[in-house]
């Protein structure tokens, strides 16, 4: 995401209102990335924080659904063949409908994929789960980088249509329709998540957490209660995608990198594992301080332009050796739940 | 096979010629054996006798390599361990198993049989429901705490409490599943004498509300002096089995395990 956030970021207007709006739109920018990332977040907080389910396959779930959602909304991409060579191998889809259903498309898809992942591997150890969604994404990825005729291959996707199409362009406006679209989902998804968390069924996920045989010999068919975990934090990932697909309007294989799982971790392990909030807050923090040292690079000396990407990696690799020593639970961490 | 002793058809539990290896060692080796509906029925037998292996098996954790259980007419072997607690047999655990960051309460409202809260559907579609449900539940939970003496710690996590009151907290838990047979894995062990004696008040109590116990226990005392019955298991297999007095007095146990 990093070369995209630097378009945004780098984005010159010519008079001086311009300037301010494009002040604006970058602002809108990072929050609409970085609720994408909540979003990611919220669904690993659900499998993770809540039932223990250490999923390493964020990043497979999350392109499902962004290359659903893309498939399902653009209009017909044919491939461009001069003298009998495919030049772009165009993509599956023509199908031109509405967000709405992209969205609700990119959640069925990657929460099925969750579910028939979780099927064999949620009977497996912790490890062996991590390892066996970690290889799911990588396939996944791999399938999309190959099989051009449906994904574009390397070419990606391109052509995804606005939510709104302003004539002329109007990057402000454009940046606050898909800030507000992000930003009512989250809030939907945060609502719906604490609502179920806080439930009884929420209570039997962290049972499952605390001691899984404990809690099947006092009743619980664990298995079940994990698929559902799994399959929802899975369907939240596909959600995110149709939003990714709103904020950045082109798709390519490497935007889905195991490197975005870890971003994952690290939101989640800072914000506070098992707390909402708390993902959504490390969210806002971990991007932000990637934006940052966009944003920053054209302010400090040339000696220290080169480095600051790394130096960000240092940061937070320090921030979170610190926080694992002094708060392990996280900056905001999990409630304890007074039954009255 | 099927022994007559002591009620033949009137047990509530039935233990027919189980078998269970762990690699090369027999831990259970065709036992047999029958718990009496309303009973205290002790176990006892050395370290490595195959009690704890016998109670998982009975339970559903492991599952055997031959032999069947029968529990109220029901054939269990090969059930799954929540579908053998629905039934109504539950288990305790000798290292006590609580939910660690759930606070005592959660750990017993947890434990209920049919929360429709339980259902992602009931959820969404009635939510009156379950409301109801928590609320019975809690109220319930709140009567086992005082039974139990843990009223005062209902809402610290789990993992705060002591030792002892760990193992008061498991038998809460369980009897919030409304159990009819129980499996008790050393529900005294670690529990200071006072309290041990009013925990097997307690289970006396229960008992004669119609539930059934059927406890693994190293303290003599308590065997000798609670139990109707005592089955004494060594090496995998069932040796012995009577009234209290009978056993303390039958050469075999004495050689194998009580000592001279």
């Amino acid at each position: 995401m990093r070369p995209l956030a630097r378009r945004a970021a780098t984005k010159k207007g010519g008079d001086p209102a311009a300037v301010d709006t494009g002040i604006l739109v970058n602002v809108a920018f990072y929050a609409s990335v970085s609720i994408i990332f909540a979003v990611l977040a919220l669904g690993f907080n659900l499998q993770w924080g809540y039932t223990g389910l250490f999923n390493a396959g964020i990043a497979g779930f999350f392109l499902l659904g962004a290359y659903t959602a893309a498939i399902v909304t653009t209009p017909l991409d044919p491939p461009t063949i001069v003298g009998g060579v495919v030049i772009v191998p165009g993509h599956l889809g023509g199908f031109s409908l509405p967000f709405a259903f992209g969205a609700i498309m990119a959640m069925v898809v990657s929460g099925l994929a969750a579910v028939l992942i979780a099927i064999p591997t949620l009977r497996l150890r912790a490890d062996y789960l991590a390892i066996a969604t970690l290889a799911f994404s990588e396939i996944i990825r791999r399938i999309t980088t190959n099989l051009d005729t449906v994904t574009g291959g390397t070419n990606g996707i391109t052509k995804i249509p606005r939510l709104i199409t302003f004539d002329p362009p109007n990057p402000f406006a454009n940046a606050m329709v898909v800030l507000g679209a992000g930003a009512a989902l989250v809030l939907a998804a945060f609502l719906v998540l604490s609502f179920i968390e806080e439930s009884p069924w929420g209570r039997v996920l962290r049972a499952v957490r605390e001691d899984e045989v404990a809690t099947m010999a006092l009743g619980k068919n664990t298995l079940l209660f994990k698929i559902e975990a799994f399959g929802i934090g899975g369907a939240l990932m596909g959600l995110a995608g149709a939003l990714f697909t709103l904020t950045i309007p082109y798709l390519e294989p490497s935007n889905f990198a195991p490197a975005l799982t870890f971003s994952i971790w690290v939101i989640v392990i800072v914000g506070g594992a098992g707390n909402n909030r708390g993902a959504i807050l490390g969210a806002f923090l971990i991007y932000g301080m990637e934006w940052a040292s966009v944003i920053l690079k054209d302010y400090v000396p040339t000696a220290f332009k080169n480095t600051i990407f790394y130096t960000r990696l240092m940061i937070i690799g320090v921030l979170l050796i610190v926080l694992i020593i002094y708060r392990p639970q996280g900056l905001l961490p999990e409630k304890r739940r007074v039954l009255k | 096979m099927s022994a007559a002793y002591p009620l033949g058809p009137n047990a509530i539990l039935e233990v027919r010629e189980i078998e269970k290896s762990f690699g090369g060692i027999r831990a259970v080796d065709r036992c047999s054996l029958v718990v009496a509906p309303r009973s205290v029925t002790g176990l006892i037998g050395p370290n490595g006798a195959g009690k704890s292996t016998l109670f998982n098996i009975i339970s559903g954790l492991y599952r055997p390599d031959g032999g069947e259980i029968w529990f109220g007419g029901v054939r269990i072997d090969g059930l799954p361990p929540y579908g053998i607690v629905r039934l109504g047999l539950a288990k305790t655990w000798q290292i006590p198993h609580e939910l660690k960051k759930l606070t005592v309460l959660e750990n017993l409202v947890l434990a209920a049989k049919d929360h429709r809260g339980e259902s992602l559907v009931n959820l969404f579609f009635n939510p009156s429901g379950i409301r109801k449900d928590e609320r019975r539940l809690r109220e319930q939970a709140r009567s086992i705490l005082a039974l139990t003496q843990l009223s005062n710690l209902a809402h610290e996590e789990a993992s705060s409490l002591s030792g002892g009151q760990k193992k008061l907290l498991e038998l809460a838990r369980v009897l919030m599943t409304e159990p009819a047979l129980v499996l008790l894995d050393e529900p005294v062990a670690g529990v200071n004498p006072t309290l041990a004696a009013s925990l097997m008040d307690l289970i006396e109590q229960l008992r004669q509300g119609g539930t059934t116990f059927f406890l693994i226990e190293h303290d003599m005392n308590v065997v000798m002096k609670r139990c109707d019955t005592v089955i004494v298991m060594h090496q995998g297999r069932k040796i012995a089995e009577g009234p209290p007095d009978a056993v303390r007095k039958d050469p075999v146990v004495i050689d194998s395990y009580l000592g001279g």
